[in-house]
Order: structure tokens, then C-alpha cells, then sequence
């Protein structure tokens, strides 16, 4: 798929991942490669833009296993944005497939 | 080329080197660290995981841009929205039409507009000495129906021309912030190439 279009998307994909809890940044990015195909380094610039918007807040947290992890919460502004950009998201989603049918069906 | 972490974590370091303050570089480099050494941890080769994070210039490229971006926020002047342009240029081809073009229209017609507004605030004075010398009695060529019409005339022409450099101040201010607003979408919409496995 094109980059562009899925790049655009991957800060909703991030911060619906964060909103349902608290991940470490491998977490994160294995949570959104598991479904889309996308260049995983650019997940953490994004995590930054996200913080410097006051959307995301990071806390370390010691593992089982090696040094403490990094994990990013959504702050009350960054759930106000995830609420936000889902709906607008779930707008614009059911539009096109509407309107995809709608061509399709005119096709057959 | 190698693909080994070292080599990741030393292509963002020298391309970033110099940009950003060291904590923040430090910072940067933690994260992709950790990555790293989780991944290795689940299983996964330093190959595969630099293939999979994508091109380290590509994340370098991306971080120089907001980070300019951020300071031609935080501080407005011409040299630091031109590093924000320049430095978002480097995401792609992409943005030689979608940013360099529309940044090069808007200095040019904010130039005219301020050009224009010099030129009329200097004729006013110029078109008043005129009109007192024909007051005076003095001969010149007769541009104006009457010499009175022509102070009138070049009072209105100076303050023309106030009006479109303060304008184009405003202007200038607005595009800004605007300007700014567009980068930072951009930064999050356009990337450069995909690592294929």
C-alpha cells in the first residue's frame, strides 16, 4: 500500500494503542506492524511529536528481565485527541467504502 | 552495508550530531537502544531489526525536520523558517512541488507587496515637493489638474503605501504561522522509502 496513506494514519493507529494502555516502545511498534506494514523507526519520532503536543507523558518502569523500560501513557489532552481523530476517522472511513460500493455496484 | 545495531545506532548519531542538544540526541539514541535489546531479547537478529525499524537516514531526516520546525516555532524569523523548509525538503521529492514552490511563490509576493508599498510611501513626498513647487510658482510639468489636487494626491499615495508594508507585515505573520501548521502535517504524512524485506 502506499506510504504516504499509511503514514498519515499511524498517529490514530498509536494513540488508539496507547488508549486502550500504557506500552514500552517495542510493544507499541509490535502492536502496529502486527497489522500494518510500515518502517518501525519512524514510530519513535512520532512518540516524540506526540510528546512535545502534551499527548503522550513517558515513565520508566523497571522488567523482569534487564534495565527499565521506557513506557508512554496518553495524557487527558491525548484521550480528548484519540476520541477526536477515531471519530473523524470512523466518518471518513464509512464515507469512502460508501461511496466504493456505490461505484462498484454501478460497474456490475 | 552492514546491518547491525551498531551501525544503526551510529548512521543516526553522525546525522544528527551537531542538530540537537546532546541530552536530546541521547535520548533518541536510548530509545532505538532499547529496542534493540528487547528485540534481541525476544529472539530476533540485529539484521532483522534493523530492516524492520527502515532506513536510519529516513528517521534522521525526520527528526532534523521537526526539530527545525519546532524552532522556527518557538522563535519566528526568516533564518529559521528557511532551515524548517530546507530541512523538511530532505523527506522527499515530493516536497520540491509541495514545499519549496509554494514557499518561493510566498517570499516573492510578500517581497512585491513590501516593494510596492516602499515605492508608493516615497512618491508621496516626492509628488508633494512637486505640488509646492507648482504652488510656489515655480514651473514644472503639469501632472496634476491643479497643484492643490496633488498634495491631496500625495498624501493619499504615502499612506497608501504605509498601509501595504503594515499589510504585508500582517501578512507576512500570517502565512508564518500558517506555514508552520502545513510543515508539521507534512512531517507526519510524507516519509521516504520502505526497507523491503
Amino acid at each position: 500500500m502506499n506510504i504516504q496513506f499509511k503514514k498519515g494514519v499511524l498517529e490514530i493507529c498509536v494513540l488508539s494503542v496507547l488508549a486502550h494502555k500504557d506500552c514500552y516502545g517495542y510493544e507499541l511498534v509490535g502492536e502496529i506492524s502486527k497489522r500494518i506494514d510500515i518502517s518501525e523507526g519512524t514510530i519513535y519520532p512520532l512518540l516524540r511529536r506526540l510528546k512535545d503536543e502534551g499527548y503522550v507523558t513517558t515513565y520508566l518502569q523497571e522488567s523482569v528481565e534487564g534495565p527499565p523500560r521506557k513506557y508512554y501513557r496518553l495524557t487527558e489532552s491525548g484521550r480528548t485527541e484519540e476520541h477526536d481523530q477515531k471519530e473523524e476517522w470512523m466518518r471518513f472511513a464509512s464515507s469512502v467504502n460508501a461511496l466504493l460500493e456505490g461505484t462498484t455496484d454501478a460497474a456490475d | 552495508m552492514l546491518q547491525t545495531e551498531q551501525e544503526y545506532i551510529r548512521i543516526l548519531r553522525s546525522r544528527l550530531e551537531g542538530t540537537l542538544p546532546h541530552d536530546e540526541l541521547d535520548d533518541i539514541l536510548s530509545d532505538y537502544t532499547e529496542h534493540f535489546r528487547i528485540g534481541k531479547a525476544n529472539g530476533r537478529s540485529e539484521e532483522e531489526l534493523f530492516c524492520s525499524l527502515g532506513s536510519p537516514e529516513d528517521v534522521a531526516r525526520e527528526i532534523r525536520a521537526t526539530h527545525f520546525v519546532k524552532k522556527a516555532e518557538d522563535t519566528r524569523s526568516c533564518r529559521n523558517i528557511f532551515h524548517a523548509v530546507l530541512a523538511t525538503l530532505g523527506l522527499g521529492l515530493f516536497n520540491l512541488v509541495f514545499v519549496l514552490i509554494p514557499f518561493i511563490l510566498l517570499v516573492v509576493l510578500l517581497f512585491v507587496v513590501f516593494i510596492l508599498g516602499i515605492v508608493f510611501t516615497v512618491l508621496g513626498p516626492v509628488a508633494f515637493i512637486y505640488s509646492v513647487l507648482q504652488i510656489a510658482g515655480i514651473p514644472a510639468f503639469a501632472i496634476w489638474l491643479s497643484p492643490a489636487a496633488g498634495v491631496f494626491f500625495s498624501i493619499g499615495i504615502t499612506s497608501f503605501g504605509l498601509l501595504l508594508v503594515l499589510g504585508d507585515y500582517y501578512l507576512a505573520k500570517f502565512f508564518y504561522r500558517i506555514g508552520i501548521r502545513y510543515l508539521k502535517w507534512n512531517i507526519g504524512v510524507i516519509s521516504g522509502t520502505e526497507c523491503v524485506t
